[in-house]
This record gives structure tokens, sequence and C-alpha cells, in this order.
């Protein structure tokens, strides 16, 4: 059991990552650690990913290395992920920018009460 | 797992659970760079460079300056507390969210083997086999972000594009008018 789980490592981290990523997003009251929870869980699904495509003993995907080489495609794809995800919480960002401009408060159960009496 | 991962792994939870109990969201900003430079780390000792470059640059260094930038345009809550007070529906849905995960364990490989699906597929070994002759870049990744998977870096680019349009939207700016 002890030995499964030090194999997979990468993979306890990655799950925990998202265990706290989740709680941020979920029970967090204010919203801009509630945006850097989103990015904790992020990045937990791009460990599990890039944590697969790893072999021991493995170079980096560049051809002038020494061969074998650990698999190119889970990076190409968190590459993409990542920027992707900038995107998100840029735009997440200006989002509660507004929402304080509206409401003066960062807390969502606040801003919710704010919304209901009008 | 060596005793520089098992340490790195430690920092970048240590960091992440930082990010979840501290209560000043400048501190919570500031532990989440430190999160961000530690799993910079831990992909170059995963063998991706590329990714841990654009980690550093664009994890530990444009969204902190995000998160930065916000907290000057909004409010940064006074607190007198260094912790949050636990919330302990969401705690139970995370827990559950993790134990649920935590039974896929098993079925997993074990990390570095080069039996693994990943490491075995024909995708992978055809680019790593023909990278080089048909596009000749010698960076494997280069050759499939801007080559085989060209369109979906030019989906990331409208990505990128619309966020921009979004925030100048949200935002009510009038920067290209």
């Amino acid at each position: 059991m002890i030995a499964a789980l030090a194999d997979r490592a990468y993979f306890v981290a990655a799950f925990l990552l998202l265990g706290v990523g989740a709680y941020m997003l979920i029970g967090d009251r204010n919203l801009v650690k509630k945006v850097i929870g989103m990015n904790v869980f992020q990045s937990g699904i791009f460990l599990f990913l890039v944590a697969s495509a790893f072999v021991t003993g493995a170079s980096a995907p560049l051809l002038t290395e020494p061969a074998p080489y650990v698999s190119p495609l889970p990076h190409v794809l968190i590459l993409t992920a990542i920027v992707v995800g900038v995107s998100l919480t840029a735009v997440a960002l200006g989002l509660i920018v507004r929402i304080y401009e509206e409401y003066g408060t960062l807390r969502a159960d606040l801003v919710e009460e704010v919304g209901d009496g009008e | 797992m060596t005793p520089v991962e098992a340490v790195l792994l430690v920092f970048v939870l240590a960091t992440a659970v930082a990010t979840a109990v501290l209560r000043d969201v400048l501190a919570v900003i500031i532990a989440f760079a430190a999160y961000s430079l530690g799993i910079a780390v831990v992909w170059l000792l995963l063998r991706a460079p590329d990714v841990g470059l654009t980690e550093a640059a664009v994890g530990a260094g444009v969204t902190t300056l995000l998160f930065l930038l916000t907290i000057a345009k909004t409010v940064r809550p006074p607190s007198d507390e260094l912790f949050v007070d636990v919330n302990l529906p969401a705690l139970g849905v995370s827990g559950l969210l993790v134990a649920a995960l935590a039974t896929t364990l098993t079925a997993l490989p074990e990390i570095g083997s080069s039996s693994t699906p990943v490491a075995t597929s024909r995708v992978t070994n055809y680019y790593l086999d023909n990278a080089y002759a048909e596009t000749g870049v010698e960076n494997a990744v280069t050759a499939v972000l801007a080559g085989y998977r060209g369109f979906d870096t030019l989906g990331e680019a409208v990505v990128v594009f619309a966020a921009l349009i979004g925030l100048l939207v949200v935002l009510d700016r009038e920067v290209l008018a």
C-alpha cells in the first residue's frame, strides 16, 4: 500500500491539489480567493497530466538530447491550458472589479444579499 | 521518488493549503506566487521545461500581477485573525472529491514506468520519430504545438483575443477607440 502510494506520489499530490482548489471555490466567501482556488484546481489537473507523461531516466522532448524521451503531447496540452487559464483569470478578475464597483464588497454572500434586496 | 521531489511536493502542497487557510488576501496572493514557482520547478523535474518556463512567466508572473492589480483596484479586507474559519460543508465536499479520486489510484500506472499508455501510445511515438524530419524543429513540444496541433494553438489565440475583448467590455474601457 505504502509502496503503491510512493510510486504514485504525483497523482496523490494532484488529487490533494484538486481538493484544496475545490474547497477554496466552494468554501471561501472572498471572490478573489475563489479565483485563486480555481487556479490551484487547474494546476492539479496539469500535474496529473504531466506526471502521466513522465518516464524515469528519459530526456525532455528535445530531439537533440539522447533517447528515450518523455511524451511531448501532454506538455503541449498543458501549455495551451495555462494560457487559456490566464485568460479565464483575467476575465474573472475584470468581473470582480466591476462587482466591487457596483456592490462595494468582494464577499459573495453580501453580493447575494444586496442583489436580493433590490 | 527522490528526496528533492518529496521536499518539493510537500512545499507545493503546503503553499496550496496556505492559500486556502490564510485570511489576508495579499498573503494569499504571495502564497499563490510561491506555489506557482514551486510547481514550475516540479515541471522541470518531470522533464517538461517548456511548461516550467510558461508557468514561471505566466503563472508566477502575469497571474500574480493580475491579482495584485485587482486588490489595488478593489479592497483588501482588514483582518485581525491570521486564518479563515473552516467551512465544514465545503471541507466535506472537497474531502469527498479527494476520496472519490483516490479510489482510482491503484488503477493508475506507476509514475515513471516506460510501459504506461502515454509512453507507449502510437501518437507519442509518431511525434518523437517524425517531428524533426517533418517539421525541422528539434523541440518536439514546439513541433506539436505549432505544427501538428496548429489549429489548437489558433483556437488558443482566439480565446486570448476573446478574453481581451471581454475584459474591455466588462471594465467599460475604450482604449482602442
